[in-house]
């Protein structure tokens, strides 16, 4: 499954204003990084599924939140025997393993991770990047060219790794065995970035010559066809976010 | 060489599938796959190497399941060309590409070098060429001539010829002609060029919705109308012909003809019949 | 409409010493408003290179050494931007996928017309037309990567045809379709063309296909103009297209394989329709 990948759909969450969006996953991420509570950020990243599973994300955001579940547990790990200050928990020979600090620091870190990838990755799920691309330009007034040109690397990111695999299995028919450790796997792989990179370069130069025939050039901030107006909804949103900061920092 | 046992598969986040499928290519055939796009051929052709594994279901190759074999060894035994090249070709010389399958079979030095003289005279390459500056019929050569110096016994062709002028596809097909026809070459090709099918495959099988519907002679293949119209798939320009000479006759002349010399026959034998029963009338008044 | 005087164009080569072959040579032709022009020859011959001529892609694209000149409605290809060519000329590229700047079918239709600046209310009624023109309006919300091929090339037209383009430049837009969406899409070029009175230029391997749409043929070969004719024309041409490792229509090796046996003497046919009238009056008095 494609982390960037956006699903369609109609819910309260898909029909925000792109801006508001973003404004929102941004917002999201600090709240999880001020909060200083386990369980404010627990609290945090109930409150995010919940809002998923009723605009009818549940299954992806379940989905993220398992891989994100990774990431922090490698956190967890690291943290957990690299704080030494506060009582100890578990010695072995008289060695200091797990500090009380070191557990608390640990089970924060990880949950903080899991709460702001969370909603960034929610972005991508229910903002399509035309509309994120149009939004920036209609309200934030982001030059078109920049904007485009971040949107149209996250929408060729699907069609890269799908050339990958491809690449990748033409190699596998050819016998190349990509069992194995992480280190044989990586250095198999170096040799399939030379195809990647010479079929990348076919695309990109393909799209950037429709696109100059199309008028790309020519485009000013008034170009575009449909209007990004704020709602209330998109209001709500933000000042919901905020106050949610001002809480993680009060608790 | 290849056989399917009540195969099914299908993709997790897709429609496409292929289901119960049942099928045996023996060694030494010609056997084309065709079916409109999405009928499942490349999902058989993956199954066919172990790039897909079945939900349900065996596919043996060579008499071993192919669950039971690592993917490098089916590699050795079924060389694969895709559809386009330039995922194949990894390395930065035609000589190094060559190099690069023999190597993972671990075969001595001086073979590997007999073997890629023999695969650069065969092909007409050089073997300096940096291969991806040549043309796409060149990579296409490139890419076949590194699948088969690896000396397989079943290749497997996915849409060969597209993007290949005539002249090219022509080449690479006569080739392989040769190889099957000479060595016992066992040849599977998917296939919507059904000029192309009719032409060199000897054997045909046609799939529709990850189903087989077909499967038999080329030239009874190719003439079965009702057939290529239940698979979406338009017949060659010659039984096309005949058929539409046939609409809406009781009894159908055309029937039979599959290739132009065949067409040639037929117009003249009917032209025969014509005269005669010309003649017949004239004797008659 | 569109007037190539003594054209040459040879790409600029990368590191090495030697200069690159001219991919275009001595080419001087005209193509008149209206016409449904079939270019084809084998890999290398030059066709893609033609499209991007036309289209002003060279020289404002790909660098390179350009003699002679090219004119599209008047205008010198070297002097005006490709942009203000588009107005004119519309170019569906062979990659269906990396050409498409958006991931909504709409959403890549409205793109050169926000580009253009076109009028709101006009932009609309386009976008509804040119749905309804090829048929795809129920696919307007979806994603395009959720799209068949032959619906994507449908939709890659349609973003061109939003410009309203008088001459519209295809490079092999069936090379990765089934000969069923193959036909559907020529179909539509056919319709553009007749009905809509547009100069459809269109590169193509599958010469059977070309044969029984374009009004005419130009074969490419090493960046020179070999043939160009009616696709009707190319029937006393078999030798050459042989030669040039091109293959005709089967229809028209039957034709000659009839005129050789003294069986038949009119016109040989280059497609099906032709080739139906061929066998039965050949075979008239058999009465089949």
């Amino acid at each position: 499954m494609n982390l960037l990948q956006y699903l369609p759909g109609n819910s309260i969450l898909h029909r925000l204003n792109p801006v508001a969006k973003l404004a929102a996953a941004f917002l999201l991420g600090i709240c999880a990084i001020v909060s200083q509570s386990v369980i404010f950020t627990t609290l945090l990243i109930v409150l995010l599924l919940g809002i998923c599973f009723a605009c009818g994300l549940g299954k992806r955001a379940l989905g993220l939140t398992r891989n994100l579940l990774v990431l922090g547990g490698m956190m967890f790990i690291l943290q957990l025997f690299f704080v030494r200050s506060g009582d100890p928990m578990l010695s072995a020979g008289g060695f200091t393993l797990i500090t009380q600090d070191g557990l608390s620091s640990a089970v924060l870190l990880g949950l903080r991770i899991i709460a702001t990838m969370l909603p960034l990755m929610l972005l991508f799920a229910i903002t399509e990047m035309n509309d994120l691309c149009g939004a920036l330009v209609k309200r934030l007034h982001v030059p078109y060219r920049y904007a485009f040109i971040v949107t149209t690397a996250f929408r060729f990111v699907p069609l890269f790794t799908a050339e990958f695999h491809d690449i990748e299995d033409a190699q596998k028919a050819r016998g190349v065995e990509y069992d194995g450790g992480l280190i044989k796997k990586l250095k198999l792989s170096v040799p399939l970035f030379v195809p990647l990179l010479m079929s990348s370069l076919k695309k990109v130069d393909s799209g950037a010559m429709s696109a100059q025939l199309r008028g790309f050039n020519l485009r000013t901030v008034s170009s575009g066809y449909r209007e990004y107006p704020f709602t209330a909804a998109d209001i709500g949103c933000i000042l919901l976010s905020v106050l949610m900061i001002a809480a993680a920092a009060m608790i | 060489m290849l056989r399917f046992e009540n195969v099914s598969f299908r993709y997790p986040h897709s429609d496409s599938s292929v289901e119960q499928l049942n099928l045996h290519i023996h060694k030494g055939e010609f056997v084309a796959l065709i079916g409109s796009n999405g009928a499942g051929k490349s999902t058989i052709s993956r199954l066919s190497n172990g790039l897909l594994k079945p939900d349900t279901g065996t596919v043996y190759l060579d008499g071993t399941p192919t669950t039971a074999i690592r993917t490098s060894q089916i590699a050795r035994k079924a060389g694969f060309l895709f559809q386009n090249p330039d995922r194949q070709i990894c390395q930065n010389t035609v000589r190094e590409e060559l190099a690069f399958g023999l190597k993972l079979m671990g075969l001595p030095e001086a073979e590997i070098q007999d073997r890629i003289a023999d695969a650069l005279g065969r092909f007409s390459l050089d073997g300096d060429w940096f291969p991806f500056s040549r043309s796409r019929g060149e990579r296409q050569r490139i890419a076949l001539a590194s699948v088969l110096v690896c000396r397989p016994q079943l290749v497997i062709l996915d849409e060969p010829t597209t993007g290949l002028d005539y002249k090219e596809c022509t080449a690479i097909m006569e080739y392989l002609t040769r190889l099957n026809r000479e060595e016992g070459l066992t040849i599977l090709m998917v296939s919507h060029d059904m000029e192309l099918v009719s032409q060199y495959a000897k054997r045909v099988l046609v799939l529709t919705g990850g189903r087989l519907i077909g499967d038999g002679a080329a030239g009874q293949i190719m003439k079965d109308r009702a057939l290529l119209g239940k698979a979406h798939v338009l017949p060659a320009q010659i039984p096309a012909l005949a058929l539409r000479l046939d609409e809406g006759k009781e009894k159908p002349q055309f029937s039979d003809v599959f290739t132009i010399e065949e067409m040639f026959d037929t117009i003249c034998r009917l032209r025969k019949k014509g005269d005669s029963e010309a003649g017949k009338g004239a004797a008659l008044s | 409409m569109i007037r190539f005087q003594d054209f040459s164009f040879r790409y600029q080569s990368g590191k090495t010493e030697q200069p690159a072959e001219f991919a275009l040579k001595d080419i001087s032709m005209e193509i008149r408003e209206g016409e449904f022009v079939g270019i084809t020859g084998t890999s290398g011959a030059g066709k893609s290179t033609l499209t991007y001529s036309i289209s002003g892609l060279i020289p404002h694209h790909f660098a390179g050494d350009f003699y002679g000149s090219v004119e599209v409605n008047g205008m010198d290809t070297v002097e005006v931007h490709p942009e203000q060519l588009a107005r004119f000329v519309g170019q569906v590229f062979q990659d269906i996928d990396s050409q498409m700047v958006s991931s909504v079918v709409e959403d890549e239709i409205l793109f050169g017309m926000e580009n253009f600046q076109i009028p709101r209310d006009e932009i609309k009624r386009r976008l509804e037309s040119v749905l309804e023109m090829l048929e795809i309006t129920p696919l307007r919300r979806r994603q395009i990567s959720s799209l068949s091929g032959g619906q994507k090339q449908k939709v890659a037209i349609a973003s061109i045809l939003a410009l309203q383009p008088d001459i519209i430049l295809l490079d092999e837009p069936t090379g990765e379709l089934d000969p069923e969406s193959t036909i559907m899409i020529y179909e539509i070029l056919r319709r553009l063309n007749r009905e809509f009175h547009k100069t459809v230029i269109v590169v193509e391997q599958k010469i059977m296909v070309l044969c029984a749409y374009v009004s005419r043929l130009i074969v490419l070969d090493k960046g020179q103009v070999m043939f160009d004719g009616s696709s009707d024309s190319i029937t006393g041409e078999i030798e050459l297209f042989k030669s040039l490792g091109i293959n005709v229509p089967r229809v028209v090796e039957l034709g000659h394989l009839l005129k050789k046996a003294g069986l038949y003497d009119g016109e040989i046919p280059t497609e099906l329709d032709g080739a139906e009238k061929m066998v039965r009056e050949v075979c008239a008095d058999a009465e089949i």
